[in-house]
């Protein structure tokens, strides 16, 4: 490779790129994320290979493997350009039939394309797919364009021309006016001004400095950092280059969790490639300017998200949170200057340098600028990556471009913030989404996470699944959030077994507050809201499980028993072959029936019982409080919810 | 080098094990203010102006303590500490850095050095250096004078006498040594010795075989920690890094790693440990050959994670986070793999399955315990 050494070489390398490539020439592109990837996307990707080659159509075909498209729910995702024809859920067996019919043949493959959920409308090009129709992809549009693994693609698109840009056109102050004006607000969590971070850490006269990129996503369903980072590594990488150029840094590093191993591949990739032609390392583009990054892998703690905490780890000690009386910008990575940033906040810098603070103040709400990126994800039908401006509505978010719940159940809440946040229910569907108007409802934007549940979760439950998440994840150093979190924890698994107390629920409000006051860090500090916000909206969940011994949901397993209706059975024997059990069999009538004593309460028979018989239902156990003891077959029921 | 017959005319002092400290500096400011320094402190010095020079003068007169300066016209600190090594192992070298990058003075520790100074430091630290500097010389060469070469350190007499044991107290001592300079091959020949001194243990004990196979795996454990630390250049930030590709290798971190990492960067074992501890990646058991992951993320949640660990959970016979007696399948419960999409999903080793019906499991997991009957 050769080594650029001013912004001409850039120029002079993407013009020798471009023109090498033919707009108008057929292009194959398989999403390659973790989550296509698991659908299977890897076999494709080499069908189509042989395929090509078989049919002989190397010359006129391009193939390429591409970051994450984001409608993940019905991967893998296929899209065949300049048309943008977009298949879904394709399996290896339908390879040869779109190489035959749509790229030589110039006709369409029905069975693989989008179908209205309502009309049974067929939609082909991607662009006109709900899904992506109502979204502003800016930082996600890219990684259908690209091969993650080959930097040429991303100079293609006019990659790295913001680095040659600031350091040759703007000086830093320009710079760092530029990202104030456009008021970037940080991705990861609290939103502050990135361009204020920027100028703190720049003006602290001690040396070196360091910046970040934290891609540790802690939030238990978010995944929109690592498809940046899988799916667009050199746009996170010129973010934090014109970062470090700006603050006067030359130490860089990447904190990855160590669950997002393809990331991490990427991520390496893009860092040699780009130090390859002279974009890292010393003198970059010749302009004396050095800068060189080092990846640090995470070892799968929550709280080392936490910006302090994550700190401590790149040091080698236990990811662990400091107290910061002095914020990290000012004494930060050894005692230094640091100024640290999430994955998507990064990835923002380059487009606002490219086009302007202008341009990015245009989009979004009048104090949350730009797009943001969701993971949308549980009881929805389209599961992905959703990136809309600030401000859309929650409304807009699940039912256009997610749409709906699936099997017309009925929405219950929305889940943000992870577990630092809230639950918004459906009243509260049409507020906008961004930082404030989030914050004000109770929850708060967190990294992006967005949980949609129906009538089936638990609120309860729900709760208690964010309480033992923090529990194991708080680091245990202040005791406010230790005893807090074990004493919350202990309350709400009572409930949710049924053996709940009158005064358990003003207790947990008590506890929740005195942990917002006293704890620590942030963690501490946010553990109570998905309890406090579950208790404002859904009390009456919590007094069900408590008076009555109920759950409403039909989720929470000592209070529910399942059961074979035999009129709607067909007696096809699913459930006995998939019970992890042997609960179930047949009796005299030829019925099958469930053995209340060995049923662990799996689900696993709803789960396989066919759509047309759903013959599986969830009845209520019934049983009164502190009574735990009475066989559970004796006891009354009532009919919860059925498949 | 030249070394003209015996060299002690050319010494200012009278000869071998004299003079006490060597400084080896281009800048004539640091020379100076060490020497003063040093000799307020009782210790004779000389000094050299550039690598050459002073490999000489520490030929003539067999100095305890060296001080080098890293960056040097000519040749360099890193050549000299290598050099010096290579001429007396007990001879103890202190690296003058002045960048305060503490990283490359790092590096040096792998090629002998035992301590580093930065620029500037005060006539205190020089002082601590140098006391430290001699004691380490004095018990290596008090070794090598008792026992002709180096050796390690007897078990003690009330140990249980396993082979884990011999080691593991060898280990210590190895450890020091190694900071002193021994050569990797000096390094492996002390753990053959130690590895000989176990077998013996081992065949008064019986189960000879067993034992060997122990120690072989232990001695194989120990080197596959040191490629992995060499590879990370020594630094002690990447601790993390280097206990994940440990455990990546072997699986699981047993604890002789642990110790020896602890020794190698100098790290206190409970420091280690808290770590090992802290993060869900680490184990401190052995696994089995199959890993199965269910994760846990919200979405999964939501959509049946608990039910699938119940059902997964009853098929194997094993609660989250156990392994079977067989050593087969470990059982493990994920904080989100990030691919919602497929929730519930299950990870077994490197495949991603959604929700995967209970009649596959079963047959899935018969055939990885046919397959490995078999084998
Ligand atoms: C318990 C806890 C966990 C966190 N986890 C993450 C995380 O996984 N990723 C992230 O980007 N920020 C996380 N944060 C927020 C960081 O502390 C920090 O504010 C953020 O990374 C700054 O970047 P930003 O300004 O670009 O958002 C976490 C904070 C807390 C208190």
């Amino acid at each position: 490779m050769i080594k650029l050494n001013s912004p001409h070489d850039l120029e002079i390398l993407r013009e020798s790129i471009v023109s090498k490539r033919d707009p108008n020439r057929t292009c194959v592109t398989v999403c390659s994320g973790t989550g296509c990837l698991a659908y299977g996307s890897h076999d494709i990707f080499r069908e189509f290979r042989l395929e090509i080659e078989k049919q002989r159509l190397g010359e006129e075909v391009d193939l390429r493997r591409t970051g994450c498209h984001g409608f993940c729910g019905r991967g893998p995702l296929i899209v065949i350009f300049p048309e943008k024809i977009c298949y879904l859920g394709a399996q290896k067996e339908d390879v040869a039939d779109i190489v035959s019919k749509t790229i030589v043949d110039k006709e369409l493959v029905d069975r693989l394309l989008y179908k209205d959920f309502e009309t049974g409308e067929q939609i082909t090009r991607i662009d006109d797919i709900p899904f992506y129709k109502y979204q502003k992809r800016i930082l996600l549009d890219n990684n259908a364009l690209i091969d993650p693994e080959k930097i040429d693609d991303y100079i293609a698109i006019g990659g790295y021309s913001a680095i040659a840009k600031v350091l040759f056109e703007w000086n830093r102050d320009d710079l760092i006016k530029e990202i104030k004006e456009a008021n970037l607000r940080g991705r990861g969590g609290g939103g502050f001004p990135m361009g204020v971070k920027w100028e703190t850490t720049r003006n602290v006269p001690v040396d070196p400095k360091y910046v970040i990129v934290n891609a540790d996503e802690g939030d238990p369903g978010a995944y929109m950092d690592r498809s940046l980072l899988e799916g667009n590594p050199h746009c996170v990488l010129e973010g934090l280059i014109i970062g470090a150029y700006a603050v006067g840094s030359q130490e860089g590093f990447i904190y990855v969790r160590d669950e997002y191993p393809l990331a991490l591949e990427n991520t390496k990739i893009a860092i040699e490639t780009a130090r390859e032609y002279g974009l890292l390392g010393e003198n970059i583009l010749g302009s004396g300017f050095d800068f060189e990054i080092t990846i640090h892998r995470g070892a799968g703690a929550f709280v080392s998200g936490e910006s302090s905490a994550l700190m401590n780890a790149v040091e080698g000690r236990v990811g662990e949170p400091r107290p910061k009386y002095i914020h990290t910008s000012v004494k930060g990575l050894w005692d230094r200057p640091t100024c640290l940033n999430n994955v998507e906040t990064w990835a923002n810098v380059p487009f606002i340098v490219n086009k302007g603070a202008d341009w990015f103040k245009s989009i979004g709400t009048e104090n949350s600028k730009g797009t943001k990126i969701f993971s949308l994800v549980g009881k929805i039908n389209n599961t992905g990556l959703v990136e809309v401006p600030m401000g859309t509505t929650l409304r807009e978010i699940v039912y256009h471009i997610g749409g709906g719940i699936p099997n017309a159940k009925k929405f219950k809440a929305v889940q943000t913030g992870g577990p630092s946040g809230g639950v918004l229910p459906e009243d509260m569907l049409d507020i906008p989404v961004d930082f404030d108007a989030l914050t004000e409802a109770g929850s708060m934007m967190g990294s992006g996470g967005m949980i949609v549940m129906d009538e089936n979760t638990c609120m309860v439950d729900t709760a208690r699944y964010y309480i033992e998440f923090l529990a194991h994840e708080s680091c245990g150093k202040c005791i406010p959030c230790r005893e807090g979190l074990r004493q919350m924890l202990r309350i709400l698994n009572s409930i949710t077994r049924g053996v709940g107390k009158e005064g358990d629920i003003e207790l947990l409000e008590e506890l929740g507050e005195m942990m917002q006051e006293a704890s620590l860090c942030a963690l501490g500090k946010t553990a109570p809201n998905p309890v406090l916000s579950t208790i404002r909206h859904f009390r009456d969940e919590y007094e069900a499980h408590i008076n009555e011994a109920r759950c409403p949901a039909g989720v929470c397993k000592e209070l529910i028993i399942y059961h074979i209706n035999p009129e709607d059975c067909l007696r096809c024997g699913l459930c006995e072959k998939n019970c992890p059990t042997n609960a179930i069999s047949k009796d005299e009538d030829e019925v099958y029936v469930i053995n209340q004593e060995s049923c662990i309460k799996c689900g696993s028979c709803m789960s396989v019982c066919p759509e047309k018989a759903n013959a599986i239902v969830v009845e209520n156990a019934f049983r009164p409080p502190f009574a735990n003891d009475l066989p559970k077959t004796d006891v009354a029921a009532t009919t919860i919810y059925s498949t | 080098m030249d070394t003209q017959g015996e060299i002690v005319s050319q010494s200012p002092y009278q000869g071998p094990g004299i003079t006490d400290v060597v400084v080896i500096d281009d800048e004539e400011s640091i020379c100076e203010g060490c020497r003063q320094t040093l000799e307020t402190g009782g210790y004779r010095s000389e000094i050299a102006r550039d690598g050459i020079q002073g490999l000489k003068l520490v030929e003539q007169s067999h100095p305890r303590v060296v001080l080098v300066d890293l960056k040097m016209q000519g040749m360099n600190g890193m050549e000299v500490l290598t050099k010096l090594s290579e001429f007396d192992p007990s001879i103890v070298s202190i690296v003058i850095t002045g960048y305060g990058s503490i990283d490359s003075a790092v590096e040096t520790m792998k090629i002998g050095a035992s301590d580093f100074l930065t620029k500037p430091f005060t006539p205190e630290k020089l002082l601590e250096s140098v006391n430290r500097g001699m004691e380490l010389s004095q018990s290596a060469r008090e070794k090598r004078v008792t026992e002709g070469t180096a050796q390690p350190l007897r078990v003690p007499e009330k140990a249980p006498l396993n082979k884990q044991n011999v080691l593991l107290n060898g280990l210590e001592v190895l450890g020091q040594y190694y900071s002193l300079g021994l050569k990797e091959r000096q390094f492996f020949s002390e753990l053959k010795y130690l590895e000989s001194e176990a077998e013996h243990h081992a065949e008064r004990l019986g189960r000879v075989e067993e034992k060997e196979k122990t120690v072989l795996d232990i001695v194989h454990d120990l080197r596959l920690v040191d490629n992995i630390i060499q590879g990370y250049g020594y630094k002690k930030n990447v601790l993390i890094q280097i206990l994940m590709d440990i455990q990546a290798e072997l699986n699981w971190l047993p604890s002789h790693t642990l110790k020896w990492v602890s020794m190698r960067l100098n790290i206190p074992y409970a420091n280690i440990y808290s770590i090992v501890n802290f993060y869900n990646v680490f184990n401190l058991e052995p696994r089995g050959d199959h890993i199965i992951e269910i994760c846990m993320g919200t979405a999964c949640h939501v959509r049946g994670a608990a039910g699938l660990m119940e059902r997964v959970s009853s098929l194997l016979g094993v609660q989250p986070g156990e392994t079977d007696s067989e050593m087969l399948f470990t059982l493990k419960s994920v904080r989100c793999m990030g691919c919602c999409a497929l929730a519930p999903v299950m990870k077994i080793d490197e495949q991603y399955n959604s929700n995967p019906k209970v009649s596959d499991l079963k047959k899935r997991f018969d055939n990885y315990m046919g397959k490995e009957e078999s084998s």
